[in-house]
């Protein structure tokens, strides 16, 4: 597979600390080192996106994310340099494939968006409702480029959540419980649809979750949704989720969403995040 | 099966600890709580009393979305065999069948097949009772029964889903004798009474399809005149199926 120029000088700005350039790898390389060695019909239902991944619009929502990043902003005029996504303040390489975990300063567990919100609010001094915070889809949103910078400092590395924490377990073990909870009008959990490989709905091939080359893809968000054209969270998938499954409607940075997470991410555990990816 | 505490037993194991929040509010540290509870007790708390959920957004059915998340014994006891990874177990398939059993409600004057062209209509929408950023308008289109999300049913339809089994020729092998009519409707109206915590809706018992739609698609299913029950026939690009 050759790789257009551009696409790489694009990524190249998004690799920004030398040293860890060799194990944060492009998200297109992940994907192929996947389809060579799992047989799946999720990963590969798409040619179209998997051709696309190298110019993925994404890619410039990274770079757009990480000069956000670095400015000096909000109220406070600081940067997010001293935030600590959980591995030391301003230690962004690596910090999302270790998320959600526990932090001692908030005594919670913390998801990517809770915690970049958390940043925000405490040291740059936005008011949760400064549209900075509040407004969390599309491409132009604040939230969705920092997202998409600091996940994007994670490809290539294996999902590893830690649990080392009680409240760590407790929100993953009720995770679980949430995955498999059936409620509403059509009965449906999350298990129905996506506890078998190579299952259909509609023509779209579900990922399953007992099958972790497939859950990596399934759960790497930031994603640009081709369908949407628009960058997309994980919490925007989990809403988009429990509206197909006719259940109320799930709150980002609520503990349920959160736990949800934790199971989700321990699910894909030591498989390589696919960061930005690109989804239907 | 020993999880099952009662929401309301939640609830009072919450209050206990003085965890009450609102859905605005940043939660307190919550620690010592969330992990005296098991599993089961802490996702009920999360979906109920911390915030995780629009609970108060009101439905079709003129419910609240709160009631939505509410478990009957049935989704209650297949949600817990499906996490556990187990087989169902003999006792417990009986009595899930016999619950089902006791839900169906046929039509006055018997099971009659409706008309497959609606059915095929109910059978390809899946519009109907989705709630939250963009609520369904009942009022403005009649939600159907997304059988093609699972399903696949006329032989020449190529974005059908694979939860469920193929049903293309249904009719053609099964008829349409009174038992045939009956046994049919049963499995629309609560699937649970022939496959108990089956990952079929249960149309009839929810109130998400009338007991005429629900004819309408048993038409679908078993009239000979409907597509779900003719042969093949040469499309350009069925192989095409996945390209959306
Ligand atoms: C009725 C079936 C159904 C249910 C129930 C369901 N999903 Fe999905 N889910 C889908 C479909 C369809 C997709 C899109 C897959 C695709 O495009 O290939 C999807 C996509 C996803 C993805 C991203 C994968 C991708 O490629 O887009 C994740 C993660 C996910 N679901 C998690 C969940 C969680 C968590 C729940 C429960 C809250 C849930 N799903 C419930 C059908 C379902
Ligand atoms: C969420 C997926 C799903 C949806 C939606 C769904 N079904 Fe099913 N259906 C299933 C599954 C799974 C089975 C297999 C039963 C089992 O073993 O659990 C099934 C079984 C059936 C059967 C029995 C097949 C047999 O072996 O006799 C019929 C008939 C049927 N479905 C009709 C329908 C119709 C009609 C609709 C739309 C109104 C529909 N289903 C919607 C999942 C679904």
């Amino acid at each position: 597979m050759v790789k257009p120029i551009a696409s790489a000088a694009a990524f190249a700005a998004v690799l920004s600390t030398a040293a860890l350039a060799s194990e944060v790898r492009a998200p297109e390389d992940v994907l192929q080192e996947l389809i060579d060695n799992h047989e799946s019909a999720y990963l590969t239902q798409s040619e179209q996106n998997i051709m696309m991944m190298p110019d993925n619009a994404a890619l410039w929502t990274a770079d757009e994310g990480k000069e956000l990043f670095l400015e000096k902003r909000g109220p406070n005029n600081v940067s997010l340099e001293t935030c600590d996504l959980g591995k030391g303040p301003g230690v962004v390489d690596g910090a999302y494939v270790e998320l959600p975990r526990f932090f001692e300063d908030t005594g919670r567990v913390m998801d990517l968006e809770s915690r970049l919100i958390y940043c925000m609010t405490t040291i740059q001094g936005f008011a949760p409702d400064d549209p900075a915070v509040k407004s969390r889809h599309g491409t132009d949103s604040d939230m969705m480029k920092l997202q998409t910078y600091i996940a994007s400092r994670s490809s290539g590395l294996p999902w590893n959540p830690p649990l080392d924490h009680p409240l760590e377990q407790a929100m993953r073990d009720a995770g679980e419980a949430l995955f498999y909870r059936r409620a509403g009008t059509s009965d449906f959990s999350c298990a129905t649809c996506h506890t078998n490989t190579g299952n259909r709905i509609r023509a779209s091939v579900l990922p399953n979750i007992n099958a972790p080359h497939e859950w990596t893809k399934a759960i790497s968000w930031p994603a640009y949704r081709v369908g949407h054209q628009q960058v997309r969270s994980s919490n925007h998938r989990v809403r988009g989720c429990y509206w197909q499954m006719r259940q109320p409607q799930s709150i980002p940075g609520s503990d349920a969403a959160i736990a949800l997470m934790s199971y989700w991410t321990d699910a894909a555990r030591g498989q390589p995040a696919i960061l930005p990816d690109m989804k239907r | 099966m020993n999880h099952h505490t009662s929401t309301v037993t939640v609830f009072a194991a919450a209050a206990l600890l003085g965890l009450t929040t609102s859905a605005t509010a940043a939660p307190p540290a919550p620690q010592a709580a969330y992990t005296s509870m098991s599993p089961e007790e802490l996702a009920e708390y999360l979906v109920f009393e911390a915030g995780g959920f629009d609970l108060d957004a009101t439905t079709q059915d003129g419910s609240t979305a709160l009631e939505r998340m509410i478990q009957d014994r049935t989704q209650k006891v297949c949600s817990a065999i499906n996490r556990s990874g187990e087989e169902l177990d003999r006792a417990t398939a009986a009595k899930i069948s016999a619950l089902a059993e006791e839900t169906i409600v046929f039509p006055e004057g018997g099971v009659a097949l409706g008309d497959w062209k609606r059915g095929e209509a109910i059978a390809r929408s899946g519009y109907g009772f989705r709630i939250g950023h963009r609520v369904d308008d009942h009022a403005s289109r009649t939600p159907g029964g997304n059988c093609y999300a699972c399903h696949q049913l006329d032989p020449n339809e190529i974005a059908y889903g694979t939860v469920g089994p193929s049903l293309t020729g249904y009719g053609r092998l099964r008829g349409t004798s009174d038992a045939m009519l009956n046994h049919t409707y049963k499995i629309l109206y609560n699937a649970h009474t022939f496959f108990p915590c089956t990952n079929m809706p249960r149309f009839g018992h929810h109130g998400t399809l009338t007991q005429e739609q629900l004819t309408d698609v048993m038409a679908y299913l078993l009239d000979p005149e409907s597509p779900v029950n003719q042969e093949v026939t040469e499309t350009a690009g069925n192989e095409q199926a996945s390209a959306d």
